[in-house]
This record gives C-alpha cells, structure tokens and sequence, in this order.
C-alpha cells in the first residue's frame, strides 16, 4: 500500500486535533486502519468461493470537561460530522477517569509485519486447503469437508492531543478445517486452525489435517460416559478456555467497577502453586502482539499470577484513574497474548497416568454461566474417556460443572511441553464433575 | 442509487453479479454501576459484491462505492477461477423493483440525546436502588438505522431501510463470593416507545438477581421439565432451527437423509414455523439479502418434517422453493442461510394442566444463553423453580439443560395454549455473523426425561 495516502491521513487526522480542541474539546484521540484480505474457502470438498476484502475505518474519542464522547466512521468525508457528534456526545457523555491523554513514552519494538506473509497468493491458500482436503477424504471419503484460509495486511495511524503519533503495520494468515461424520442421528465435528503474522512452521496444512485425524480416530468408538468426580485432562485450548474466568477477573474495570471477583485480593494464593500465568504482548508476531494500547501508552509483559499468587490486574487508561492504579497499556483491560508456563511432565505422561477420567476437547456452552466469578458449565461437544491411561474412545451426552477457583485451587499438574502457537500447556485437574444421560 | 448498481453491474460477465450496499447509522449509552461507562455513535457504510459461475463463487468487498465497478471486476474473476461446475440458482420472486421505507410509529431519530440518557438512567437508578445487595448494574439503549441497497444482474432493485432499537437491563447482586445476574430487554423495530415506560421491568430485574442470592443450585439429573415461553422459544430456535438451514444440509448426503421432508421428527402436536414476513417483528423484513421475498415457512407439521429454510443456491440444488432466508448480517458480509421469527405453534393445555402432570421437575424461565452443534443442544436458563405434586415451589439458579434434539422432540408430551413471541434484545450467531436480528416464541412446553446439569 503507497505511503504517501496514510501520510495524507495522518494529516486529516492530526488537523482533526485541531477542530476537536476549537470545538472545545480538553483532549482527544483519533486512530484510523485500513487492511486488505484475501480468503478461500472449501465445502463438501472442493473450493466454493474466494473474497477480496478492503476495509477501512475511523475512531474519534473526544474529551470534554471530563466527560467522554466516542464516534466511529469509515467515510473519510463524514470526519468532521463525526468529531462534532463526538463534542456533542462527550458534553453528556461519560465521565473520564483521568485529566489528558498520556504524551509519548518509549516503547519496546514488536515485530508484526511479514513480507513473507505479504506474499502469500491466492493460489496458495487454495494449494494448502486442497491438501488438508484431500488428506481428510483419504481417511474417508465418506466425510463432510471445509477448510478455509485467509491472509491479510493492515495499517493504521494512532494520534493523541497527548503528542503521540504511532503508525503501525501488520500481516496475519490464518488456515483451518472442519470435518463431520453423520452416522444415523449421530454427528462427530472435528476441527482446528492455526493462524499467525509470521509465515513459519504453524504455516503447514499437515500439522493442521494431523490434528484433525487424531479426533477423528480416536472417535470412532462411542464409549460409556463417566460420571462423578473425576481427573480430567485439558489440552492446550481448552486450559486456555478454563481461563477465561480469569481473564475477566483480572480486567482492571471489572475490578475498579466491582464486579470482580479477585478485587482486594491481589498476593492472596488463588491457584495451585504450579500456575504462572502472564500477557506478553511483546511476542513476535504473535496475533496479539502490540507495542502500544489504545491511548498510546507503551505495552508490558505483566505477571497476572505467578506460582499461583494473583500479581497484578490490567488497566487501560480511564480504568486505571477510576481504580487509582497505574495505567499497564492493556487496551480494553484485555491480556494480549496470556501464557501458562510449562510444567515438570510430559504431556502422554500425564495422560497415562489417570486411571479413569476425560479428555475434553470442545465444549459447547461453556460461557453461558455466572462467569466472572468463575462458575463454568458445558456439553461435552467432543470428548474422549480416558481408562488406564489410554483413550478408549468418545463420550456422548456429557455436561461438565464446576468454578475454575475451585478446581484450579490445588492439584493442578501442566506438561513441560507447550503447543508453540499458543504458548499453553496441557494440564490435568482433579474432581471435575460430571454427568451424563443415557 | 439504482441506475448506479444496476448500470454497474451491467460490466459483469458472470452468470449471476449481486451487489449490497448500506449505510448503517447507529447509537450506543451505557450506564454502569453509578456512572456512564460510554456514549457512542457511528455511521459506516460498506458493500459486497457476489458473483457466480460454473457454481463457483467470487465476493469483493469494499467500503466506498467508488469501488464498485472494481469489486464487481474482482468478483467475477474470483467466480471464474472457482467455478468447475454448473450455476444452479432459484429465480428470484417479487417485484423487479421495491422501496421499503421504514414505517415507524415514534422514530427514535427524532428523540434527543439527553431523553434517552434521561430514560436509561432512570431505570439504573432503580436497578441500582432496589436492594443493597446490588453490586453493580448495566443498562444499555442502543438504536441503528440500517438502510440495504441491493441489486442483481436478473435485473432486480430493492431498497430496504431496517431500523431497530433495544433497551437492555441487568443487575448484579452479590453476597460475600456469591455473585448472581439477572437479566431483561426490550427491543422493537417499530417504535422508540418500547423502551419506555419500564420501571416496572427494572424493579423486577433488580429483585430477581437479590432472590437469586438465596436461591440454591439447580439439582443435576433427569427431570420432566416445563419450559416457559422463551426456553421454548430458544429451544425451537437452537435446538431445532439450525438443522432445517439447508446450506447445512445441501451438499451434504447424509445429513440430507437425516432431515428428509416426511421424517417424522417429534410428537403429533409439534408445529414449527419460520415467518420472516410476520408483521412488526424483530426478524421480519420484505426482503431477504438476495432479494427474495420473506414468508411463511413450516417446518415441522403434525410432526412430520415438511419444510426447509432456503437461499437460491440450496433451494435449485435440493429442488425446493427459496424461502427468502438468506440473510447477512450487515455490510460486508454474504447471506447464508438463517432463521427469521421461529416459533412453536400453540396447543391446547392451560399452564395449571401442563404442571398437573409433574410429580418432581423443574420450571425453566428466561434465556441466558443457547449453543448447538447440532444434534446436541445446551441451554442455560435466567432463573427456574422447583415443581412438585404439581406446584411451582422453590426458586433455583444455574439451570442448565442439554440433550439431543432428535430425542427431544419426541420427549414432548404437553403444548400450552398460551404462545408468546418475545422481542428482547439478542440475536443469533452464526458462521462469524453475530447478532441477527431474529425472534422466537413458543406456548409453554412440557418435556420428559430432560438432562439437568448440575455440580
Ligand atoms: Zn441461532
């Protein structure tokens, strides 16, 4: 994309300041992106469509004797009309926790941008999806087959009445597949993706089609549930779902707002001393790699919990005023990229050693709870029965229950081997209740 | 507009070219605990193009129409390339042109910022003042103008403009760890009046959350469950609705087989209906996002599977009729196939007679939320009560009901008399595209044998 069209934006944008603080405004914020994506994607087997994508788009936030205003536009001839709905806006709006947006500060260097990604084609998506295709229908044909893949490229403009001005540029791709057995009224879905900035080893249909065929062997066989309290075991993504409680426990407005939970208790002990848990925000090219937030202050890698002790909450600005805390650069009070640090064991050896649990790999309805305060519930979409340390095939009609501060408290064990693109390990937990109809 | 789409479309070489553009004007407050948490507003207006040939599919998607004529190129090579096949499309229904201008009673356009501030804050305030045992609350207005330009290469224009409006209350009360939610909405496509006048609904949102606090977990196990109308609603639209979307089902043998017209798909009793011509109903509109006109469509009748929902494409491929459900989301986006208003038709029994025959079950009321994959469905419910010898008796939370929809439909064994479409705020979701503007309704239902989760 020619430069010399988002140096004409920044100007519009830095001349948009301008207009904001004659119309009275105390500060103000604008930022501006704009990508381009090109996607495939395959049904029942073979390619089905392919979508060009521009998009464009516009944020204005306003400060007006202390009070917020937010507009959004993607029409480069309505911004003047969208600052003056912001003035008018802010002049009702919501009260600002803090007195003028941050000025500049260093930051550290995040790689997001990939000329090798850049060139990713067209023709080459279709080549990767074809041959997650074809591997799956070599295991049978009998299968209902997607995949998709998409690549895009971004740039954006970030400039503050505080004096920053921040321009960024990112790439990412993405390449998944989804397959489904129907036997009689019984349905198995299968499917993962991978996506990344950097074209590097996760870039592989076959990692992705390998995955895929572990679930659909190991589903063949429909087994017994098991019911009670039992030993389960997560693997990766879905330790990262259990973690969503947290998640929104540690979000500094949920905090300064009362609804969390964990308020009052950061250094208290919340989880089994093997977990340490932490956004860093300054891995290379990950998808949730940033340098800076959404008020131009610079990015951290922040301990959320370390061997267990809850360290810190995350913060954007107004958050921060409204908690008395310091800003930690956390747009949205949302972590970037949050890892688990690895455990003592391997993860087949883990699984080897539950003597009868569950291995769960999809849930469905799991956010539906009480959340924030850690209450999950779920169906097992897709799930296997572990016995003597081996899978002995899929459970049906399973439903899982319990709140993560509860189950994550103690006996907790984390592999030592971690899936690279997530950054998490495997874990097993004790006690997870479930149920089962017949 | 018109001459612009069509003349543009004129250029393209595929077998089928459609173009949306739109324009979608929309407003945000939210109030959070004591204060406003934000006010926003923003105007954003995008289009796709889609073109097809030999069956193959190519879309462009851009924001100005400046673009147009590029994207209607882009699309019609992306179309080329995919294609291996033969186009199979429907015909499209109805009139060559229509404009469907928006008919409201009050239009919220016309009321000032400082109203609708004045109105949510005043059901915060009672949110936040019913009990002491209220932590926080969230109230939220939101309103968006949606104006949808569409036009195809058989020469078809329509000009649709989709206003809606919602009002959502929730309170939260807490005590010591013990944190429960409570939940309601309105929302209208009619008229701004639907959010006022709510101070009761507020009050009893705020008590519900407080009550909750007292109110112990729902027992797990398998129970007869009575339904209240938005579970039944739910549960027809999740649970049931999703199958019948035949871009599930067309290129796909055996689900086909599984949900082929004449199954007989639950108890004589059971009609479902999908009606995207309803009048004044939150997923009612004149057209669908291909230009077919909406209407009324059984899915299930006396039992029997006798309907499925349609685009063009699956329509000509499973040699049905188009139903007027494909649908998008908003700008930017393609149609797939999806539900409009989706009920539960009516039966005979009074509620008094649905509980007579529970010994020990469970009354499940409110939605808080629906997921499927399918043939299994999770539903959790806001709140539900304790039946027994026939009496509704002691309010439970965490209600969380699943099962298999197949077995399900058979399971049920009593059809109120007393049908309700609810209009509340949420949506469905569905291939990335979330939140539709659709509703559902049900009378209240009676189901055995249900699977109650429970810790
Ligand atoms: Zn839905």
């Amino acid at each position: 994309m020619p430069d010399s069209n988002l140096d004409k934006m920044r100007a519009e944008l830095l001349h948009g300041l301008d207009v904001a603080k004659k119309q009275g405004a105390q500060g103000a914020k604008l930022s501006f992106g704009r990508g381009e994506a090109i996607s495939c994607s395959f049904s029942a087997g073979r390619l089905k469509d392919t979508e060009v994508r521009r998009s464009s788009a516009y944020v204005i936030e306003v400060l007006v004797e202390r009070k917020r205003g937010t507009t959004a536009g993607n029409d480069p001839a309505d911004l003047p009309e969208m600052i003056n709905r912001a003035i008018s806006l802010a002049r009702v709006g919501s009260p600002a926790h803090f007195s003028a947006y941050p000025a500049p500060a260093e930051t550290k260097k995040v790689k997001k941008y990939s000329g090798k990604t850049v060139k990713i084609t067209r023709a080459g998506l279709i080549e990767n999806c074809g041959k997650m295709v074809d591997a799956l229908k070599r295991y049978n044909p009998d299968l209902f087959i997607e995949a998709q893949g998409s690549r895009s490229v971004s740039e954006g403009l970030l400039v503050t009445s505080g004096g920053v001005s921040h321009r960024f540029e990112d790439t990412a791709w993405s390449l998944g597949s989804l397959a489904q057995k129907t036997e009689g009224t019984d349905m198995l879905f299968v499917g993962h993706g991978h996506s990344f900035r950097e074209v590097n080893d996760f870039y592989n249909p076959d990692l992705i089609t390998e995955r895929l065929l572990f679930d659909l062997k190991h589903g063949e066989k429909i087994v017994e549930s098991p019911e009670g309290r039992l030993p389960a075991f997560l693997p990766p993504e879905v330790l990262g779902m259990f973690l969503w409680p947290l998640v929104l426990g540690v979000n500094g407005r949920n905090v300064a707002k009362g609804d969390s939970p964990l308020r009052g208790r950061l250094g208290e002990q919340i989880f089994d001393p093997g977990l340490t848990i932490r956004d860093d925000p300054h891995w290379d090219f990950s998808p949730g790699a940033a340098e800076i937030d959404g008020d131009g202050i610079p990015t951290r890698v922040m301990m959320m919990v370390e061997k267990g002790v809850l360290k810190n909450f995350l913060y954007d600005l107004d958050s921060a005023g409204m908690a008395g805390a310091e800003p930690t650069g956390n747009r949205g009070c949302m972590p970037y990229s949050p890892e688990v640090l690895p455990g003592a064991e391997k993860s087949g050896d883990l699984l080897a050693s539950i003597d009868d649990g569950i291995f769960i790999r999809e849930l469905i309805g799991y956010g539906q709870s009480n959340m924030i305060n850690g209450d999950f519930s779920g169906n097992v979409a897709l799930g296997f029965r572990i016995k003597k340390g081996k899978i002995i095939g899929r459970v049906k009609n399973t439903m899982i229950a319990g709140n993560i501060y509860d189950l994550f408290k103690k006996d907790v064990a984390l592999s030592s081997d971690r899936d690279p693109m997530l950054r998490l390990p495997s874990a097993v937990v004790q006690g997870l209740s479930v149920s089962t109809s017949k | 507009m018109k001459d612009r789409l069509v003349s543009a479309l004129k250029k393209s070489a595929a077998d089928y070219t459609e173009v949306r553009f739109e324009i979608n004007d929309s407003n945000s407050i939210t109030f959070r605990g004591q204060e406003i948490d934000s006010v926003s507003s923003s105007k954003l207006s995008g289009g796709i193009v889609r073109a097809c040939t030999r069956g193959g599919w190519g879309m462009a998607v851009f924001d100005s129409l400046e673009d147009l004529g590029n994207g209607i190129r882009e699309a019609g090579e992306g179309a080329v390339l995919v294609g291996r096949e033969k186009t199979e499309l429907a015909e499209t229904a109805g009139p060559a042109t229509a404009e469907v201008p928006a008919r409201l009673e009050r239009d919220f356009r016309g009321v000032s910022l400082d109203d609708k501030i004045k109105i949510l804050s005043g059901y915060n305030t009672i949110l936040l003042k019913t009990d002491k045992s209220i932590a926080t609350t969230q109230a939220n207005y939101s309103d968006s103008f949606r104006t949808v330009h569409f036009a195809s290469s058989r020469g078809n224009y329509f000009r649709e403009e989709r206003p809606r409006v919602i009002l959502a209350l929730s309170a939260v009360a807490r005590d010591g760890a013990l944190v429960q939610r409570a939940y309601d909405a309105v929302s209208s496509k009619t008229t701004f009046n639907v959010v006022q006048g709510l101070e009761a609904l507020a009050e009893e949102t705020a008590r519900r959350a407080v009550k909750l606090l007292k109110a112990p977990p729902c027992p797990g196990g398998v129970y007869p469950v009575v339904l209240d109308q938005e579970m039944g609603g739910v549960f027809a639209h999740e649970a049931f609705g999703h199958l019948s979307e035949s871009d599930f089902l067309y290129e796909n043998p055996q689900v086909r087989d599984l949900m082929v017209i004449g199954r007989e798909m639950g108890v004589k009793e059971l009609n479902i209906v999908d009606d995207g011509s309803h009048p004044g109903l939150l997923g009612t509109q004149a057209f669908d996002d291909e230009g077919t006109p909406t209407g009324k469509t059984y899915l299930i009748r006396e039992g029997k599977l006798v309907g499925h929902l349609h685009s063009l494409e699956t329509a000509a491929k499973m040699g049905e009729k188009p139903t007027g459900n494909a649908r998008a989301i908003g700008r930017g986006v393609p149609p797939i196939v999806r539900m409009t208003n989706t009920y539960i038709e009516a039966g005979k029994m009074s509620f008094k007679e649905l509980l007579a025959g529970v010994d020990r079950g469970i009354y499940a009321r409110g939605m808080m939320g629906g997921q499927t994959m399918m043939e299994v469905f999770t539903f959790s419910a806001a709140y539900g009560y304790r039946i027994e010898n026939g009496q509704v008796g002691e309010l439970v939370r965490d209600v969380v009901l699943t099962g298999n929809v197949f077995q399900t439909l058979h399971n049920i064994d009593g059809f109120g008399n007393d049908l309700k479409i609810l209009q509340k705020g949420g949506g469905c979701g569905k291939g990335g595209q979330s939140p539709l503007p659709v509703t559902d309704g049900a009378p209240h239902l009676r189901i055995r044998d249900v699977v109650i989760g429970g810790k």
